[in-house]
């Protein structure tokens, strides 16, 4: 008899091999996510994501920026979305997103909202929310970076989404602003968005802060300063903040718009909070996310500063205590 | 009020460009993500040929998808897959391998493109384009992954990227090029531009035209639908180019057309064109792989070239004979080393599949065909595992990573090793294309070990077949086999017994 053992012929299974071990049957969003983003195995040569010369730029982009980046873990693919958002369900979510938004416009459209604004808050807004597209195009530009230097598609993917969010918000500045200028009180409006934006000082700050954050190109970091510090900064003032004064100026439809879209900032932040539950298990990540927010954080205060300064311009109120609002929401957006 | 019309307000879109104050330009888009060079400006009037508005693209994707993922499709799959013919059962498992963690890596290429283009309609494009990627990952992973149950081989639809097979490190070799490391300009041309629009039309509909012949209709239609993405987000290349001949970057435009359009049909050329011309049940097939270039690239794809203002690739007249050939060619390779590939390689062969290469092909039985005379006489001779089992590793080219098979065998033998000596190491290419790919920046490649290269520096233990064949993570049950068991023969020897 031969000592030699004949190798086990390997038989199909019920899912990926990668899946099969575990006990729970395996989702779909288990089949179409996990184990997805083959260039961290680093196949061909240690710490080597690229099947390139080892050295080549960009494999030391990615060396410095993902695989060298400060937050560590040893399964970045066991990281659940808790929506656990695939590609088809989020369009199944946003198309009906969508319609609602679409709604609220043939509503308000049919019975003439944009006459019934005044002259004033025109002006306003021509100010405050026009130039937003330009604000919210770096979110989706920041959004997206980190889905590209994510450590699994697990984590990419809620960048990914979140990125095409960022466009649907562009995207529904730029119809209101389109549909404001059809108003012969409507000014300025879709003419200075870009001066109002780099000129204006209450939009400095934001500014500041997303050219900032736009240029940290290290995955840790970027997640820090991006979702736990700018974007919710932004979505506070631009969205909740601005939202209230809306209402207060006779504009319902800007109110019902913002908390519309409050909805992708909702999930944004569920998912995030989970990302930061899963790194925190690892010794040592949560004292640096702390300091590290900590660092980015005045950033965000000078901005909410001068934002909300320019969003009450005019107006008789505290502005200091509106700020420590606002400031009280940010730091609460991950409870 | 009606509703606005997309024409009113889609501009403001892409209007949102701004000078940076806080952070300098080259910091906000390096040059090695970026690649736009100061003569390229004005990137505002970059004007992307295919708008879609967010509100649009969700609800036409999930319209599409609803299709495709309704239970009807699901069981009508099933069904399919119990009664195809074995090669398209290969083509299936090939096909589900290669492609779909391929298309996920691709929402990286299409992200660098958001973050790292000055061109605002590029981003939003890009923004649309990376979705689109994980939709056909997710989409064809799920899918492949309904036939887990069937063959252990449907395993490698998730696996195929993870392991150092040859076809995998030759896939992740070209989409990491093509993809993943290159700066957003670079990516445009030779993603979008090059790739997409010059190959995933001919990957798709060819693919879609040949299961349709297979009587898969249902693989037909999903393909058919991650091709309707495709010709959307493959436009994002076309008005770059256009923008960087105005600014008189032409040059820089053409090289990366050559080198992603070569780099892309050696791949491409591999998996569908073999795939193409032997798999599908021949009294159905309609097109050759090489009518189908011609349809596609000579009559297609040559005038989108010129329409930008490039040209035809240097290599063009070279290219034209090796769309007649390459896929017999690598054929052979692929169905004499299939142990070493994930799925069960069928030789396409009979009388009757014969009469049609040569009536496509003529010529094909003085050249190809003759080593398949020599492969048919061992096979009918009972003679398989002496004769016709390889006992090493392919050569594999330094560029493509595909086993060096250019030329002709039969009468005019041409086969050649194109060699370089670049800092005391000796690369032997595939091609004069391939050597040509490698010298306009040997940065980028110069330390990459092919699969040779790695069995000669000790990585591949034991170094033997079996040892190479653990180390591409094949085992029993997943290594590729003749997807008809030989079967094929007997259409041979009942001829030769009617004579």
């Amino acid at each position: 008899m031969s000592n030699e053992q004949t190798p086990e012929v390997l038989k199909p299974l019920r899912t990926w091999s990668h899946l099969a071990a575990r006990r729970r049957r395996p989702s779909e969003y288990d089949i179409v996510t996990r184990g997805f983003l083959y260039n961290t195995d680093h196949l061909s040569g240690e710490n080597v994501p690229f099947e390139q010369d080892p050295d080549a730029p960009m494999q030391q982009w990615y060396r410095k920026y993902r695989e060298g980046s400060a937050l560590k873990h040893d399964d970045w693919d066991a990281f659940t979305d808790p929506d656990e958002l695939v590609y088809r369900t989020y369009n199944l979510v946003q198309d009906g997103q969508e319609n609602y938004v679409e709604g609220l416009f043939k509503q308000f459209s049919d019975r003439d909202h944009d006459a019934g604004l005044s002259e004033e808050w025109m002006t306003r807004l021509a100010r405050l929310y026009t130039p937003a597209r330009y604000l919210f195009h770096t979110l989706q530009m920041g959004s997206i970076y980190l889905g590209s230097i994510a450590p699994s598609a697990s984590v990419a993917n809620i960048f990914y989404f979140q990125a095409a969010d960022m466009l649907r918000w562009v995207s529904r500045v730029a119809y209101r602003t389109a549909e404001l200028r059809l108003q012969p009180t409507s000014g300025d409006i879709g003419e200075r968005e870009r001066q109002v934006w780099e000129k204006d000082p209450m939009w400095k700050g934001f500014r500041e802060l997303m050219e900032k954050v736009l240029v940290t190109y290290d995955f840790s970091e970027g997640l820090v300063a991006l979702q736990l510090v700018a974007k919710p900064a932004v979505e506070e003032c631009l969205l909740r903040a601005l939202g209230k004064v809306a209402r207060h100026n006779g504009d319902a439809l800007l109110g019902l718009l913002n908390d519309a879209l409050f909805v992708d900032s909702e999930r944004h932040r569920r998912q995030t909070r989970e990302l930061l539950d899963f790194v925190s298990q690892r010794e040592g990540n949560q004292a640096w996310i702390d300091e590290t927010r900590a660092k980015w954080l005045p950033l965000a205060d000078k901005a909410i500063e001068a934002w909300v300064g320019g969003l009450y311009d005019g107006e008789d109120e505290d502005i200091d205590s509106i700020v420590e609002v606002v400031k009280k929401h940010v730091e609460a957006a991950y409870g | 009020m009606a509703k606005l019309k997309r024409s009113d307000w889609y501009d403001f879109t892409r209007d949102t460009n701004w000078t940076p104050k806080y952070v300098s330009e080259e910091e906000l888009f390096p040059q090695q993500m970026c690649g736009m060079t100061d003569a390229m400006d004005d990137w505002n009037s970059y004007d992307e040929p295919y708008k879609q508005t967010y509100t649009d693209y969700v609800k036409v994707q999930r319209e599409k998808d609803a299709g495709a993922y309704s239970v009807r499709a699901v069981l009508e799959r099933s069904k399919m897959w119990d009664n195809a013919p074995a090669p398209w059962r290969s083509v299936l498992i090939q096909h589900y391998g290669a492609i779909p963690l391929a298309e996920y890596a691709a929402c990286t290429a299409e992200a660098h493109m958001t973050r790292f283009s000055k061109a605002p309609g590029m981003r939003n494009m890009a923004t649309f384009g990376c979705l689109d990627e994980m939709r056909h990952g997710q989409m064809q992973a799920y899918f492949g992954h309904e036939h887990v149950s069937k063959t252990r081989q449907a395993d490698w639809g998730w696996k195929a990227y993870h392991t150092n097979e040859w076809a995998s490190i030759a896939s992740r070799h070209f989409f990491d090029d093509m993809m993943t490391t290159r700066s957003a300009v670079e990516t445009a041309i030779g993603l979008t531009f090059a790739f997409e629009t010059g190959f995933t039309n001919l990957q798709f509909l060819a693919l879609a035209a040949e299961a349709g012949d297979a009587g898969d209709h249902t693989f037909a239609s999903l393909i058919s639908s991650v091709q309707t993405d495709e010709a959307r987000h493959a436009q994002i290349g076309g008005p770059l180019i256009r923008h960087m001949v105005e600014a008189g970057e032409t040059e820089r435009a053409q090289k990366m057309l050559d080198i992603g359009l070569w780099r892309a049909w050696k791949l491409f050329g591999t998996l569908t064109g073999a795939s193409m011309d032997y798999m599908a049940p021949v009294e159905l097939r309609k097109h050759s792989f090489k009518e189908f270039m011609e349809e596609w690239i000579v009559g297609q794809f040559e005038r989108q070239i010129i329409d930008v203002g490039l040209q035809k690739p240097w290599y063009w007249e070279h290219w034209m004979k090796d769309i007649g050939e390459w896929q017999h060619s690598v054929q052979i390779g692929l169905w004499f080393w299939r142990p070493t590939v994930w799925w069960d390689h069928a030789a396409g062969m009979g009388p009757a599949e014969r009469d049609w290469l040569e009536e496509k092909y003529p010529g094909w039985n003085d050249k190809w065909g003759k080593v398949w005379d020599v492969i048919i006489r061992n096979v009918a001779a009972g003679e398989i595992e002496e004769k016709v089992m390889p006992k090493t590793l392919p050569m594999v080219c330094n560029m493509c990573q595909i086993p060096i098979a250019s030329g002709n065998p039969g009468g005019e033998w041409s086969v050649k090793d194109y060699q370089l000596e670049q800092d005391g190491r000796l690369y032997h290419f595939c091609s004069e294309q391939c050597r040509w790919v490698f010298e306009q920046e040997p940065a980028r490649y110069q330390g990459h070990l092919d699969l040779n290269d790695r069995f000669l520096a000790g990585e591949i233990q034991p170094p033997t077949l079996e040892g190479a064949l653990q180390y591409m993570g094949l085992a029993p049950g997943e290594i590729g086999d003749d997807a008809e068991r030989y079967e094929w023969i007997k259409k041979f020897t009942r001829q030769e017994k009617v004579a």
